[in-house]
């Protein structure tokens, strides 16, 4: 399974080059890849399907749990057939979406790395595995919406997306961390072993689902985080129907998927995904009502199916992760299929509106004919496998024990919803009769409209033969999802002329109806514009905004341009931080119990003292620059002084070297100098000095703190000993800085280094006219 | 401070001055003294010097070597062509051949190649002990005890990638500030 990803990323990053060196035919090697994968994903189903799972691991690093642990059981292989296969779809479609953009190999390159991030999600089994997978998905979406990257519009989607996503990632690994922390394991297989009752009662149970809620929500375009989904319909369109709607976005279900043993069957649990579920399926099916772009309109019907997912694994009896599974990889199905489809047409004709699009189906037969396959199994007509993913959700939510009427009317007002859709999406786009049919710019290539065929096919095969070849599979996922439980699963097209049945038919019926009366809604939309004002897409931007315009402001008032309000803002935070730690649990220092120490005193001391205390009185009053340097340098020099006295002969050495160079370096610089002149107040200078007084005062109370309570250490001895006898030196200071603790004089140097270039740019930088003193 | 006396001083004192840089570089493991003392002590060698005679000079004197050489003739005896180049690149004298056909290479060695040198230097030191399979930066010592050098080793070489490292960003600094 490992190298499966390496392969992936491997091919993901010689995509550019690949592109440089085969042209348009870079589509063969990069099919090929998702192929080989869904070839060996395949080769695993028999194994899986006899009830094993398939572990790897690869020690990473260890002491902290972190291991490329990966396993593949139902759940896992189901994502990663229905990933590895629609990444070769797509990657055939972008060929012919694509076509001659100058940027087919980079493109690639991000589709391959999401691929490969994707599957890494579903076969991690380790946390931290996952995490990163998890994130890489971020970021390989947030490049592929940017695509078109001299769009604005790309460019604030794909930010969009990747703040959203990225900070449900945080709160995610958070949850985790705290996961791991109450069941003690950082496996996924670990946690299902210890059970869940240890998890649920633990204290940090609360926090940990929050957590896990929150990043699993934003990844599946949960409301209130349901915004950058439509937005990031910036994407070309082959991203859209593989990250969008088909893969990425049900990343977040996967995960709910995968934790609830370990978390659900609480009240909090399926609380929050029947509510938060439930309100996704409703304002996605209401929202998408008033769409006239098809991408959008897919996009919001999208949300309201991963609401319906959702809810049904709040629900978590077996009927529902059964009627959760044959949906989601329905709606794969057909979604993918249409967004395909709204390509072709976007494609082929130069525009997505549904107003402007009208009897395509005579141009573009094979397109109609897939969007039609894909519609159906939407609207869920009997003999297509979304008729059985309906006909399990309706049954599912007539079973649940809580709610059972809200989870049941969300359900139908989604289905009359998709109906709806579905209806525009095939009939009233292909099919229906009109004088005016849109003109097609040029017809589209193969690439085009077979990936949609195969995609429509499949989801009318799957419903022919639900008994027999998706099911096996589904209900090994479903025992991934539920381990403790009897899971059998007895997929039927015809289940009689039962109550489920009668509604399905209304459905269809109301279905209908409403699409009849889609652009009598249509009018009304302008009206509801006032109300997404206040909507969470909005809050975002201006609190984007407000955010970025604040660090402005925050930065322009710390960062002001003056090297001394620098210095001040870090010696202030130094001494608050210095001054807090010694209020809070720093003994007193007995200043009393020294007072013998001055008639230790020797009289060099005293001079050096005087000598100090007098050059640094003269520094404050002297107007001379020179003056000054040359002060500093003479208590420079005397504090290398009492470092020799001290008994401190490498200090005082670079000490005395040090004050040499500031020195000289100050005289080069000097004459390069505006005359001296007061720019500010003089009571600018008092609070200078205070300021001094006030650090040298906390250092010299906390230096007197430091000695009176010495700490106990046997590491001079040991330094002492070691040094010659395991480092063959004499000095001990050396051999520390070079031998024992070389690595931090390495960290060290690294500093300089990247200083001395940061010098060279200030140095060189020349001030713009005008510009601060 | 362009005086005769002082310029005249700092060029005899200069090679004394950056041999005794190296002196502390090596001393230091045994007495006071080491990497970082030594770079300074060799800076302030070329921070005199720029003092004296001025930033260029200092970097074309030991900062740039130019090398010089012509295309040799065909039945030119080998010999006699490499002791002109030798002539020519050693003591300074292009004779035996058309004075101005001499070809020549510049090479500036800029103070960030001797702070990223010396970087390179300390980094690798320490991936000797990597390869002999013990952890990074352990030390290796020669079995070998030189008169004034005393022993060498790898932190030697660490603290001779310091004293590069100062010696350049020094250098640097002073470099910049007294262009213009």
């Amino acid at each position: 399974m490992l190298y499966t990803l390496l392969a992936g990323l491997l091919v993901a990053f010689a995509a550019p080059l690949l592109y440089n060196w085969l042209g348009r035919y870079t589509v063969f090697p990069l099919a090929l890849l998702p192929l080989c994968l869904f070839l060996y994903f395949c080769a695993q189903v028999p194994q899986v399907l006899e009830g094993g799972s398939i572990l790897q691991s690869v020690t990473w690093v260890p002491e902290l749990g972190m291991n490329l642990t990966f396993q593949l059981d139902g759940l896992s292989l189901l994502f990663a057939l229905l990933i590895s296969f629609f990444g070769f779809l797509v990657v055939i479609y972008a060929y012919g979406y694509l076509g001659k953009h100058p940027l087919l190999g980079r493109f690639y390159m991000y589709l391959t790395l999401f691929m490969t991030s994707m599957l890494g999600v579903v076969m991690a089994d380790n946390i931290f595995c996952l995490f990163l997978f998890w994130e890489l998905t971020s970021i390989s979406s947030y490049l592929l919406i940017g695509f078109n990257h001299d769009q604005k519009e790309s460019r604030t989607s794909a930010w969009q997306a990747l703040l959203v996503t990225g900070g449900g990632g945080l709160a995610l690994m958070g949850g985790l961390i705290l996961l791991s922390i109450a069941s003690g394991s950082y496996t996924f297989s670990g946690m299902i072993l210890s059970g869940s009752g240890e998890v649920v009662t633990h204290a940090l149970y609360l926090p940990a689902v929050l957590l896990v809620l929150l990043g699993c929500f934003t990844k599946s375009a949960q409301f209130p985080f349901h915004f950058w989904l439509p937005n990031a319909m910036a994407a070309p369109t082959p991203v859209s129907a593989y990250l969008h709607s088909a893969t990425m976005v049900k990343a977040g279900i996967y995960l709910l998927a995968r934790l609830s043993p370990v978390l659900g069957g609480t009240e909090l649990w399926m609380t929050a995904l029947l509510v938060v579920g439930g309100t996704t399926a409703v304002a996605g099916a209401l929202m998408a009502l008033q769409q006239t772009d098809l991408k959008a309109i897919l996009a919001y019907t999208t949300i309201s199916a991963l609401g319906l997912l959702v809810m049904m694994l709040g629900i978590g009896s077996v009927l529902a992760i059964e009627a959760m599974l044959v949906f989601l990889l329905a709606h794969a199905l057909y979604k993918g299929t249409l967004f395909l489809v709204a390509g072709a047409v976007d494609h082929s004709t130069g525009t997505r509106q549904v107003s402007e699009l009208r009897g395509l189906g005579r141009n573009m037969t094979y397109t109609g004919i897939a969007a039609t396959l894909a519609a159906l199994s939407m609207a869920g007509v009997i003999s297509f496998f979304g008729f059985v993913g309906k006909e399990l959700l309706y049954e599912a939510s007539l079973e649940s024990k809580v709610f059972n009427w809200f989870i049941l009317g969300v359900n139908i007002l989604a289905g009359i919803t998709f109906v709806a859709v579905a209806t525009l999406m095939s009939y009233r786009l292909f099919w229906a009769k009109t004088c005016h049919p849109t003109a097609l710019l040029h017809h589209a290539s193969p690439n085009l409209y077979l990936p949609p065929l195969v995609l429509g096919l499949i989801g009318l095969v799957f419903g022919l033969i639900a008994g027999l070849f998706p099911a096996p599979l589904l209900e090994r996922a479903a025992v991934s999802i539920l381990p403790r439980q009897h899971v059998h699963f007895e997929l039927a097209l015809w289940h009689g002329f039962t109550p489920v049945f009668g509604l399905s038919m209304l459905t269809l019926l109301l279905g209908y109806l409403l699409y009849r009366y889609l652009p009598g809604l249509y009018k009304t939309t302008p009206r509801l514009q006032k109300l997404y004002r206040y909507g969470p897409d909005s809050l975002y931007q201006a609190g984007f905004e407000g955010f970025l315009k604040e660090a402005k402001q925050f930065i322009n008032t710390l960062q002001n341009g003056y090297l001394r309000n620098y210095i001040i803002y870090i010696v202030l935070f130094f001494c608050g931080l210095m001054l807090f730690v010694l209020w809070r649990d720093a003994p007193h220092v007995n200043l009393l119990g020294r007072a013998d120490i001055w008639q230790e005193l020797q009289l060099y001391e005293v001079i050096l003292f005087v000598l100090v205390v007098a050059a640094l009185l003269y520094i404050l009053g002297t107007r001379s620059r020179l003056t000054s340097i040359v002060v500093m340098g003479l208590v420079g020099y005397s504090a290398a002084l009492v470092y020799i006295l001290y008994g401190a002969p490498d200090v005082a050495a670079t000490q005395l070297l040090i004050e040499t160079l500031t020195v000289v370096i100050f005289v080069l610089l000097l004459h390069k100098l505006p005359a001296f002149w007061y720019l500010s107040h003089q009571f600018r200078k008092y609070k200078f000095i205070a300021i001094s007084i006030l650090f040298g005062a906390v250092m010299t109370y906390t230096l007197l703190l430091v000695q009176e309570h010495a700490v106990e250490s046997e590491l001079k001895e040991f330094y002492g000993e070691a040094s010659y006898l395991q480092a063959h030196g004499r000095n001990v200071v050396n051999v520390i800085l070079v031998d024992f603790r070389g690595l931090d004089t390495l960290g060290e140097i690294t500093v300089l280094a990247v200083a001395a270039l940061g010098i060279f740019a200030l140095l060189r930088l020349k001030p713009e006219k005008g510009g601060k003193p | 401070m362009r005086t005769i006396i002082f310029s005249t001083a700092i060029r005899l004192l200069t090679p004394v001055f950056l041999l005794f840089s190296v002196y502390i570089l090596f001393r230091g493991h045994n007495h006071p003294g080491g990497g970082f003392i030594g770079g300074l002590i060799g800076s302030i060698a070329f921070v005199f010097h720029v003092l004296a005679h001025g930033a260029n000079a200092t970097a074309r004197v030991f900062f740039s070597l130019t090398l010089y050489h012509y295309p040799r003739q065909a039945g030119h005896s080998r010999t006699r062509y490499f002791m002109q180049i030798m002539n020519a690149n050693l003591r300074g004298r292009r004779k035996g051949y058309k004075e101005n056909r001499w070809n020549y290479i510049f090479v500036r060695v800029r103070p960030v190649y001797i702070i990223a040198f010396g970087l390179l230097l300390a980094v690798t030191s320490g991936t000797i002990g990597l390869l002999a399979g013990q952890p990074y930066m352990a030390a290796f010592w020669m079995d070998v005890h030189l008169p004034v050098l005393g022993s060498l080793g790898t932190p030697l070489l660490f603290d001779a990638g310091v004293y590069l490292l100062v010696l350049g960003m020094v250098l640097k600094m002073i470099f910049t500030m007294s262009k213009e």
